[in-house]
């Protein structure tokens, strides 16, 4: 007899709970904070790792299958070109090279399809082509990369060899103002979409930078935030958002209306359960902790969220050191 | 306003905090120390650190899953604090020092520091509420083994450690306050007081918060007889009992004088050794009672009496670690926003001697002059001249910036007065005073004075200034609160 398994389902019903992968690792299978996630050229998960300053060999780029196979880590803590420290994002040209932005550094280092350094540019500052903790990184059509400039509440538009285009954005509230801004990411018609983190709220401009429109306001309720950070678009032009500080990511359409609400309905992954295999005794004490059995489900800070062609929806929930996916179940 | 006593208002703000800088304590001249008094008593009104740009850079903090990064975040808190809410972050470093608690066993950093919450947010409050809290609090209960304090298997640490350390004390004016038969009901009355999640690996998905969790059948439900009362007590009837004890009253007022007024003899000496101030002690008892066992009422009286803002109370009582990095932390204005590096500046704690989250024992920490040997007084002396040396540092340069805008002729007696009152209106002893006085002339080019117009004038001015804080900052007064 077989039984079936029964995914929960999104708020609305839209998005139903797929899988996970994770485990908390500093090496190897597993991850460390994960900050960003995104298909490499390659087709498999590439997953950038935050983690902990007091543990800086566990801050890498994890390769895995969209399965949860593990299959190769790089990167080292440091300053010397090649090396990163305070990971906030990376992405992928169209060339297959991997940009990582370093708001430690205040650089943009370039790996090559080999995992290799290949340049890396910025340095701290406020002049065109400076930063000051870069974030979110996205690439256009065209290739030119947009860096999210957190402290100074910009965006930058540069080559992808770092040579300055354009920039917009300011300190403020007001249309097209910026306060310590996080995720960004483009939608097929070139439009961009920027997380305003301390303004709670999403904003759009065009290729130009000019201001589009906004959505969102502080709170807790449908299309209300708490601190945004990662975004995403998917090719049917609905938008997600990590609503990071309430723990959950909201969908939207390309009007800015709420859709739905993923929460995190995390089973166990398939390296936890080849961890828990070897260690029984953690799982009778995981199995007895009664009050925080629901917790241990649910996103704890989810803070990059990636959709792929096939419809899946990855967030990386950070503080359970894990993906966890989703499949979008209708297109509209 | 006018008759404002500064060097009285930086006393408060070191004892009631953990120092103020200049602009701070010109601030507070204006409204006048016991509305000053008032504006500690209620950190609740001062705007809280922002939480979120903590954790937008500590990603790891939310979670805290090793001891680094545990006190890495304590330290960044009480900087953060030590202006804006500088009384909350004294009462709960006390609290940690008199419910001493460590990650030597219970081994779940976010867990610790939820104790330490516990005490930013109630230990201005009744003392009745506070031991309930404590009784609940997960860290304690794993701390003093009460998830293993059964109906059918008593443990009495935690009821032992209740009476002995956390309320009344083995004794008083050479008496004893309770006797093993109160201590064997104590523990019954908590049986069943357990937590939920302890001990669970951080592996697969990170850490969760251990809970308080009541277990009604582990409950020992029979009657017990404690300090003369007997029924079917249960743990808060035990704390009910305790908070009306004179012993109660005795042993709070002497930690809170022990800690902000002047150094007592160490705890385990109280049966048979008399308060410094019995004067004083009876005060505070009297005002225990009066206000229904409230702290911050307690504060109040201790803050305005007479004891506390004599002379002979000033540079009186040794810094602990924690109050020696956080104050000199607070005048270089540094880590105000998060950065890199605050985990090396904040084991300066724990090469002094107090590695905080990890008392010694469940005494805690022995303070006043048991704080200083050989060792921990070079890295003191060292931590303060390094960093109130440091010209980069935004608080160091006000300082430096103020002294030189303040005449155009710097002399080294200039110099050191302006620099003891930047610092935080130190008084110092003759003897120390006419030594920098000696070491400062002879930096100046034994001109004796100096134009602050002219650029060279002015860089050597600065060299002599920052010269002269390096030098108060390893004196004996800077190292006294």
């Amino acid at each position: 007899m077989t039984t079936e398994i029964k995914h929960p389902l999104s708020l609305r019903g839209l998005y139903q709970y797929h899988d996970v992968i994770g485990l908390l690792s500093a090496a190897g299978p597993g991850f460390s904070g994960p900050v960003s996630v995104v298909t490499g050229p390659d087709g498999n998960l590439w997953v950038a790792n935050r983690a902990n300053p007091n543990q800086p060999e566990a801050v890498r780029i994890t390769r895995c299958t969209k399965d949860g196979d593990f299959i190769d880590h790089f990167g080292e803590w440091g300053e010397e070109p090649g090396q990163f420290i305070w990971v906030t994002s990376i992405a992928f040209s169209s060339q297959g090279e991997l940009f990582l932005a370093d708001e430690n550094n205040h650089r943009i280092t370039v790996f090559g399809p080999d995992n290799r350094f290949v340049r890396s540019f910025g340095g701290h500052g406020n002049s065109p082509g400076k930063f000051n903790r870069p974030s979110g990184l996205a690439f256009s059509s065209s290739g030119d990369l947009y860096v999210v400039d957190t402290l100074n509440h910009r965006v930058q538009v540069l080559t992808s060899h770092g040579e300055f285009k354009s920039q917009w954005g300011s300190f403020g509230d007001e249309e097209g103002q910026l306060n310590m801004p996080w995720g960004i990411a483009l939608d097929l018609a070139g439009d961009i979409y920027v997380t305003d983190w301390r303004n709670d709220r999403v904003q759009k401009f065009n290729a130009f930078g000019e201001f589009s429109m906004a959505f969102g306001s502080s709170g807790d309720g449908e299309g209300q935030f708490n601190r945004p950070n990662g975004v995403a678009i998917d090719p049917e032009g609905d938008i997600y958002v990590c609503d990071w500080m309430n723990d959950r990511v909201q969908i939207f359409d390309r009007s800015g209306g709420f859709k739905d609400m993923l929460v995190g309905h995390s089973g166990m992954s398939k390296w936890g359960r080849t961890f828990l295999d070897a260690n029984p005794d953690i799982e009778r004490k995981l199995a007895l902790a009664s009050q925080n059995i629901a917790i241990k489900e649910r996103f704890y800070r989810p803070i990059s969220v990636h959709v792929d062609s096939e419809g899946k929806v990855f967030v990386a929930d950070c503080y359970r050191h894990r993906i966890q996916i989703y499949q979008k179940l209708n297109s509209t | 306003m006018p008759g404002t006593d500064t060097p009285l208002l930086a006393h408060l703000l070191r004892r009631a905090g953990f120092g103020a800088t200049f602009q701070e304590l010109d601030q507070y001249s204006q409204v006048g120390y016991e509305a000053v008094v008032e504006d500690l008593l209620h950190p609740e009104q001062r705007p809280p650190i922002e939480e979120d740009v903590l954790e937008r850079y500590y990603i790891d903090w939310k979670e805290s899953r090793n001891i680094e990064g545990a006190l890495t975040e304590s330290v960044y808190r009480m900087n953060s604090y030590a202006g804006k809410r500088p009384l909350q972050e004294k009462i709960a470093l006390f609290w940690h020092q008199v419910f001493a608690t460590g990650l030597a066993k219970v081994l779940h950093e976010k867990t610790m520091l939820n104790q330490i919450d516990l005490f930013r947010q109630h230990g201005l409050g009744n003392f009745r509420d506070l031991l309930v809290h404590l009784a609940k609090d997960p860290a304690m209960i794993f701390w003093l083994d009460n998830n293993f304090n059964h109906k059918d298997a008593l443990n009495e640490n935690w009821g032992r450690e209740l009476l002995e350390l956390f309320s009344m004390g083995v004794g008083m004016d050479g008496r004893e306050n309770y006797s093993e038969e109160d201590v064997k009901s104590a523990a019954r009355a908590f049986t069943g007081w357990t937590i939920d999640d302890d001990n669970v690996a951080s592996i697969p998905f990170g850490k969760t918060p251990w809970l308080f969790r009541y277990e009604p059948d582990q409950h020992d439900e029979g009657e017990k007889t404690f300090m003369g009362h007997t029924g079917n007590f249960n743990g808060e009837d035990i704390i009910d009992i305790i908070v009306k004890q004179p012993a109660t009253a005795r042993f709070l007022s002497r930690h809170l004088y022990n800690f902000f007024v002047a150094d007592e003899p160490q705890i385990p000496a109280w049966q048979h050794t008399p308060p410094n101030d019995l004067e004083a002690i009876k005060v505070l008892e009297n005002e225990y009672f009066r206000s229904g066992y409230d702290i911050k009422s307690m504060l109040r009286v201790l803050f305005n009496s007479d004891f506390f803002k004599s002379d002979q109370s000033r540079f009186a009582k040794v810094k602990s670690p924690a109050e020696v990095v956080v104050g000199t932390l607070h005048l270089l204005g540094d880590f105000k926003f998060p950065k890199r590096g605050i985990f090396d500046v904040a084991l300066g704690c724990r090469y002094m001697g107090q590695d905080l989250l990890n008392p010694p024992s469940v005494e805690g920490w022995h303070t006043g002059e048991e704080w200083i040997d050989s060792g921990s007084l070079v890295e003191r002396v060292n931590f303060v001249a390094d960093q109130i040396s440091d010209i980069r540092q935004p608080g160091v340069r006000s300082m430096v910036d103020a002294l030189l805008n303040r005449t155009d002729e710097l002399d080294p007696l200039s110099i050191i007065d302006g620099c003891l009152e930047l610092l935080g209106h130190i008084k110092l002893h003759d003897k120390n005073k006419n030594h920098l006085v000696g070491e400062v002339r002879s930096m100046l080019d034994q001109r004796g004075s100096m134009a602050a117009g002219s650029l060279e004038d002015q860089h050597h001015a600065e060299k002599a200034i920052l010269h002269t804080m390096k030098m108060i900052g390893s004196t004996r007064e800077y190292q006294f609160a």
